[in-house]
């Protein structure tokens, strides 16, 4: 995605830190800046911190110091603000976190239903003008169990999408998938980024980085260590670190 | 679910049915010849049911007001269990220091006082008194027919509603507590990840609660609920000590007028006996129907 104009800044994360108990280190005085329509993906080893930072975007996970700010709303300890932050951004699971009681339809419709208000009616026509846009319109009335991984992970994007989010949060979207199913979620996700969806990426799929991403943050030990234009990460990594991690990654064929 | 496994018969199992029979028989042998036990089973039905001359039909005795009085108790009982079970589970689950705390004492009080206790708590401290205060006797004496009526069916006669509201509190107190540690284990057994989907759609705390992970900590606790449901039935017969007359307290009062000893008990028994296996027969079948439905 290469020829779009990027909008203003919607996500600026400012010297953030967090520690785990134990003194586990998740993020040490990380920076970051995301424009509108922009995809960044990041990628690092387990344990980097890439998962923490993007969890911290909606208010999973509450941070220790430093400043986010989505949108112009600064995410702090107002309930009002955390909320609407919560409402904006969207956000993907590794294990898509399906409600499994619930239908496909009524997955999807209860974000608009019980958080917008939306009537059923209203609910009902997001919910399958997004199963059309996801390819799934047939499994309207399935539950959840009844689906292959990367369909369940395709319905959990529309969940997203159902808010209406300003910005998506993918973590890992097809890292407990079979491999044949990767595609399909990958091949949603583009489509999102081609209509100019802001979107924060963390993945382990390089093609998917090279091919849709903007920029490319590279992470280790809870720091940014690296930030670059998607030819260049690859091209010519500025970072010795950065060097050693591609090379194990492309090693084995772009699943670390 | 696997495959029902087909009952075998084996060897031990046909050596072990022998041996338990003839130790029965004997047992049952030396009843007969030794005790001397005049069994009148023929006083049991006129306290089934008896005729009412007035009305020129049979109606209950007591022996069935005390089976008909257990069930409106368990009902009760189970109802207001249940109400406070699921709101003292949810606050188990707060993070909240109050709402945790509320929850944890009112579990660990009740559970670690005798239930007899806390009847008898009930009976003469709270309800004696408070129900005097409020005037609710006064209101239901002077109350019309109508509404005594209405009372006698769905608690007791006006009479004896101070001892039948304590019995039925403390039921519910009781068995709330267990009810409260069920709800929280399901609520436990939900995976992180539903709390965390619920968080990022933007559902309230309440919603998340409602919608997502209630429904689905319910119906994981679906058994053990059924089974504290049984419970209730059979714990209940502790109030025939503050004289609700309820289907032990009956049979204490058969007893101590006819003497008979055995036939009254047995007859209690097969009745506790049908209630709470036929409830167990059916949540069963309901469990089960549940399971396939999906």
């Amino acid at each position: 995605m290469h020829n779009k104009t990027l909008g203003e800044t919607i996500i600026a994360v400012d010297s953030v830190s967090k520690t785990f108990d134990r003194n586990v280190k998740a993020l040490q005085g990380v920076s970051l800046k995301v424009k509108q329509k922009e995809v960044v993906v990041i990628i690092g080893p387990s344990g980097s911190g890439k998962s923490t930072l993007l969890r911290c975007l909606n208010g999973l996970e509450e941070t220790d110091s430093g400043a986010i700010v989505i949108d112009d709303t600064p995410l702090n300890e107002h309930h009002r603000n955390k909320l609407k932050i919560r409402t904006e951004v969207g956000m993907v699971f590794q294990n898509f976190n399906l409600f499994p009681h619930m239908t496909v339809r009524e997955n999807i419709r209860t974000g608009p239903r019980f958080v917008r208000k939306a009537s059923l009616e209203e609910a009902d026509r997001t919910t399958e003008d997004l199963l059309a846009r996801v390819g799934l319109t047939d499994k309207i009335e399935s539950y959840p169990r009844q689906l292959s991984g990367g369909q369940q992970q395709r319905v959990a994007i529309a969940r997203a999408l159902a808010m209406n989010p300003l910005i998506m949060l993918f973590d890992e979207p097809t890292s407990a998938l079979d491999p044949e199913m990767v595609g399909e979620v990958l091949e949603v996700m583009k489509n999102l980024a081609i209509e100019g969806m802001t979107m924060v990426v963390v993945t382990h799929e390089i093609g998917f980085a090279r091919e849709v991403g903007d920029r490319i943050i590279f992470m280790d030990e809870g720091k940014i260590v690296e930030e670059n234009s998607v030819e260049n990460f690859f091209a010519n990594p500025e970072k010795e670190r950065t060097k050693l991690f591609l090379s194990k990654i492309l090693e084995n064929g772009g699943c670390e | 679910m696997p495959a029902e496994k087909k009952l075998k018969f084996k060897l031990i199992d046909i050596v072990l049915l022998t041996l338990i029979t003839a130790a029965l028989v004997y047992i049952v042998y030396r009843i007969k010849v030794t005790i001397r036990y005049d069994w009148s089973w023929e006083i049991i039905p006129k306290y089934l049911f008896r005729f009412d001359k007035g009305k020129s039909r049979f109606v209950a005795s007591t022996i069935t007001l005390g089976f008909t009085m257990t069930i409106k108790l368990s009902i009760w009982g189970i109802i207001l269990g249940t109400i406070i079970g699921l709101i003292m589970g949810i606050l188990r689950v707060q993070s909240g220091l109050f709402a945790r705390f509320a929850g944890r004492a009112y579990v660990e009080l009740i559970r670690n006082i005798p239930p007899i206790v806390l009847v008898f708590i009930f009976y003469f401290f709270f309800s004696s008194q408070l129900l005097d205060h409020l005037g609710i006797e006064d209101a239901i004496t002077t109350a019309g027919p109508g509404l005594k009526r209405f009372i006698s069916i769905i608690f007791i006669e006006p009479k004896l509603l101070n001892e039948f509201f304590s019995a039925a509190l403390s039921i519910a107190l009781y068995e709330g507590a267990y009810i409260t540690e069920i709800v929280r284990s399901g609520i436990e057994s939900i995976p992180k990840g539903q709390w965390e989907a619920a968080h990022a759609i933007g559902l309230s705390r309440f919603s998340q609660f409602r919608h997502i992970i209630l429904p689905q900590a319910l119906k994981n606790v679906l058994p053990p609920l059924s089974g504290q449901f049984i419970s209730t039935i059979k714990d209940s017969a502790i109030v025939s000590v503050i004289s609700v007359p309820e289907l032990s307290f009956q049979g204490m009062q058969v007893m101590a007028s006819t003497y008979a000893t055995f036939e009254t008990w047995i007859v209690i028994t097969l009745l506790y006996f049908m209630l709470t296996f036929s409830c167990s027969v059916i949540f069963g079948k309901l469990l089960r129907k549940m399971q396939t439905a999906d």
